[in-house]
């Protein structure tokens, strides 16, 4: 009972907050019915995946204070469980779902053990080594199709809500709408869990949590393995949603530093950061793509943009666009 | 009363005449996805480049050409609608790709697909098309399995590379039984050890595959062969071990920046292979000739087209002459493929006489284009619609290069293989650097 009043217990935030916040849901609930065009549906499935993959990596990357760069691997854990057991023995996407959460998580297990020893920089940088090389097993590894990853059959019978195989993309539109508010929800109670306020004092100092009792290890080992469950799960719908997936984009090092930077950028470390990240990168980086990207004269704008705009927010608040916020909030305030 | 209907009747003939411009000024969007940022910018702007004068020729008459496209101003059996092309940049990037291709269907209402370059890119769009039942036309990318899928609306122009691999070897024989111009023969054994490296992703492991399996099939093995990652930084440790087993071939696929950071560590590394073969692509991008300048003088490359195709057919100088004028630089493998399925776009929409997506279906399994139309030197353009391969070509052939300096001092890709097309003698062994 205290769990789930908690889950659903957002009293702490100021009522303009709740009010944006109903608003957008209500938005992100009616999307589909409003008029618009097919790019703007997939940007809008994007920007639910990428908030959702932000809002895993803020359990030990925002709230634990442990930079993560290595998220993509277990994108790829969930994107190749998925397709691999669809193909060979056509296991449904809800089966393989929470089996490929399970591995993933196993493996979190196994990594995090050794990873939490190192801390700050030296964290960082394993987690990229680690994922790069599980990518590079992957693309020598024949059973999960190698550097050509695998293609999931069309199915006849589409739509297929239990294989999630259909021609238009509303289906999947709802499907990630409903991870992105269990994922909201579940977030929701973790912040305000004994692990989110642990997690916090150890990043604001380990050796006084320590102090206090805290197994800060273990504490770190288990935030890891819930954002990983996350990003898991995003990567079983990914690969339905593609209905094609390699090394290369599942487990990229690219998709490792998008994920950690939606998340900075929209502000590590607060329930609606990672949102905001995804619903200002995705965008952005999309639209530009599409307005300019093929221009003659033109070619590379979008992208001098969209990293001006990385480094302005970066220079002037660390904190990301929720900093932003906060600090103008205050500044109101005095 | 007659006087009334007259002025009706004219009236009628005058909305008719007014309208029919309106009618025939109609456009026919094609959606074309090309890489124009990324490691593969410049190939994705010679594609851009080269599809971009086909249309010119597709919308306004130009008699002079000898290629059915020129006689008319835009598709006659369409009343003489143009041809537009929806360009969109998809940087190399299958998962912006497949949104992309979305978006030119569903928004943009384009009546088929064109592009995409890269494989990987080209399996993730070709799987919109077919989930959404629009044609797409493939002109560059040589992995084979993009037409083992069985798809129905998916076709390939260009030869792929089971077909360029069977080449190479063809070749690799008979250079060894003396059948190359201005080489000699000699013993087989001298070309061993073979090594090859190629770029990791769905072309470049298939090209992998393609040596290996032919390779071995032939009794000639490849020794060593590794993947490498196209955007790695550097590929030191790659070419160290591709040189440890003293190679006297080298084969290559890279796709851009990777095919020149492959040369210039080669040279770095005092590489001295006898010979030096890439798999287009990179290999023959104006990005590789500029940026290596005299350091490919020797150096092999397959491709589907060098401005040397000129001697022998009158069209392609023609088309050369004009993108020359239009871009300042020769047609290149790529932008003479763009150009060809741009071209074959043009041949099914004159026959289906119709934009619906089964008419067009019909007419591109139905089409055969004649090898004097084409700037490449086909046998035709002609879709398998039974088979493994359904949707490819079965007319493409494919040709080997040699970079060449010339007496002037200008690199030239020179005709090597088809042995019968040669425009100038082998440089063999590669004298290196």
């Amino acid at each position: 009972m205290e769990v789930l009043k908690r889950t659903f217990d957002f009293s702490d935030f100021p009522r303009t907050d709740l009010c944006v916040a109903g608003a957008v849901a209500l938005f992100l609930l009616i999307f589909p019915l409003l008029p618009h065009s097919s790019f703007a549906m997939a940007t809008m499935i994007q920007f639910l995946m990428f908030s959702v993959y932000g809002m895993g990596w803020n359990t030990i990357g925002g709230y634990g204070g442990q930079v993560d760069l290595g998220k993509a691997q277990y994108v790829g854990i969930g994107a190749y469980t998925t397709a691999v057991m669809m193909i060979r023995w056509q296991v449904p996407f809800w089966v393989s779902l929470p089996i490929g959460m399970a591995l993933a998580v196993g493996w979190s297990f196994i990594l995090g053990y050794p990873l939490f020893r190192l801390r700050g920089h030296y964290f960082a940088i394993a987690t990229i080594a680690v994922s790069l090389v599980l990518k590079d097993i992957f693309e020598a590894w024949s059973f999960v199709g190698g550097a050509r990853g695998l293609k999931i059959p069309l199915r006849t019978d589409m739509p297929s809500f239990l294989y999630l195989q259909f021609r238009e993309d509303y289906y999947y539109y709802y499907v990630i709408l409903g991870l992105f508010f269990v994922g909201l929800f579940y977030i929701n109670w973790f912040r305000q869990s004994r692990i989110g306020y642990q997690l916090r004092c150890i990043k604001d100092n380990e050796e006084v949590a320590k102090s206090l009792g805290i197994d800060a290890h273990w504490a770190k080992i288990k935030a890891y393995a819930v954002a990983t469950a996350f990003v898991a799960a995003v990567g079983s719908f990914h690969a339905c949603y593609n209905f094609n997936i390699e090394p290369e984009d599942t487990m990229s090092l690219d998709l490792s530093v998008l994920i950690a930077l939606m998340a900075m950028l929209g502000g590590a470390g607060s329930l609606w950061g990672p949102i905001i990240g995804a619903a200002v990168l995705v965008p952005m980086k999309n639209y530009l793509g599409a307005w300019f990207g093929a221009k003659a004269g033109l070619v590379g704008l979008d992208l001098i943009i969209y990293s001006t705009i990385i480094m302005v927010i970066a220079a002037f608040e660390p904190r990301g666009i929720w900093g932003l916020i906060t600090r103008l909030r205050e500044s109101r305030r005095n | 009363m007659a006087r009334k209907s007259l002025i009706l009747v004219s009236v009628a003939v005058l909305a008719l005449v007014m309208a029919a411009p309106v009618w025939a000024a109609d456009e026919i969007k094609i959606g074309v996805l090309y890489p124009l940022t990324g490691g593969a910018a410049a190939e994705g702007k010679e594609l851009r480049d080269g599809a971009e004068l086909a249309v010119e020729i597709i919308n306004n008459a130009k008699p002079e050409l000898s290629m059915a496209i020129a006689k008319n101003a835009g598709i006659k059996s369409l009343g003489g609608a143009k041809v537009k092309l929806i360009i969109q940049d998809h940087q190399g990037n299958p998962q912006l790709a497949a949104d992309l291709a979305k978006k030119l269907i569903q928004d943009d209402k384009v009546v088929g697909l064109m592009g995409a370059y890269h494989s990987a890119v080209t399996k993730t769009v070709s799987a919109v098309a077919e989930r959404f039942g629009v044609p797409m036309i493939n002109e560059s990318s040589t992995s084979p399995a993009l037409t083992k899928e069985g798809y129905k609306w998916f076709w390939r122009t260009t030869p792929h590379d089971t077909t360029f691999t069977n080449d190479l070897y063809e070749f690799l024989d008979g250079l060894t039984k003396g059948k190359a111009k201005g080489v000699k023969a000699f013993d087989p054994k001298e070309l061993l050890p073979i090594v090859s490296a190629c770029e990791k992703t769905e072309w470049g492991a298939n090209v992998d595959l393609a040596i290996k399996e032919i390779g071995k099939a032939r009794a000639v093995p490849v020794q060593l062969s590794l993947l490498y990652a196209a955007k790695a930084p550097d590929l030191s440790s790659e070419v160290q071990s591709l040189l440890a087993p003293k190679p006297a071939t080298m084969l290559f696929a890279g796709y851009g920046a990777d095919a020149i950071l492959m040369v210039k560590t080669l040279k770095s590394m005092k590489a001295q292979p006898k010979l030096i073969w890439g798999q287009n692509a990179g290999f023959e991008s104006p990005e590789f000739l500029s940026a290596l300048g005299d350091d490919v003088n020797g150096i092999l490359t397959r491709t589907v087209f060098s401005p040397r195709v000129g001697q022998v057919k009158k069209v392609a100088a023609e088309v050369n002459g004009l993108y020359k004028a239009k871009t300042g630089r020769d047609l290149s493998g790529a932008s003479a493929r763009a150009f060809t399925a741009t071209q074959t776009w043009a041949h099914i929409l004159e026959k289906a006489g119709s934009t619906k997506p089964e008419a067009l279906q019909k007419a591109a399994n139905e089409i055969m284009i004649g090898p004097d139309e084409l700037i490449v030197p086909w046998k035709g353009v002609k879709f398998a619609t039974t088979g493994s391969d359904i949707g490819q070509n079965e007319l493409g052939t494919g040709m080997i290069g040699q970079y060449q300096k010339g007496k002037d001092g200008k690199i030239t890709l020179e005709i090597i293989y088809p042995f019968e097309l040669a425009t100038a003698d082998l440089i063999y062994p590669f004298k290196g650097w």
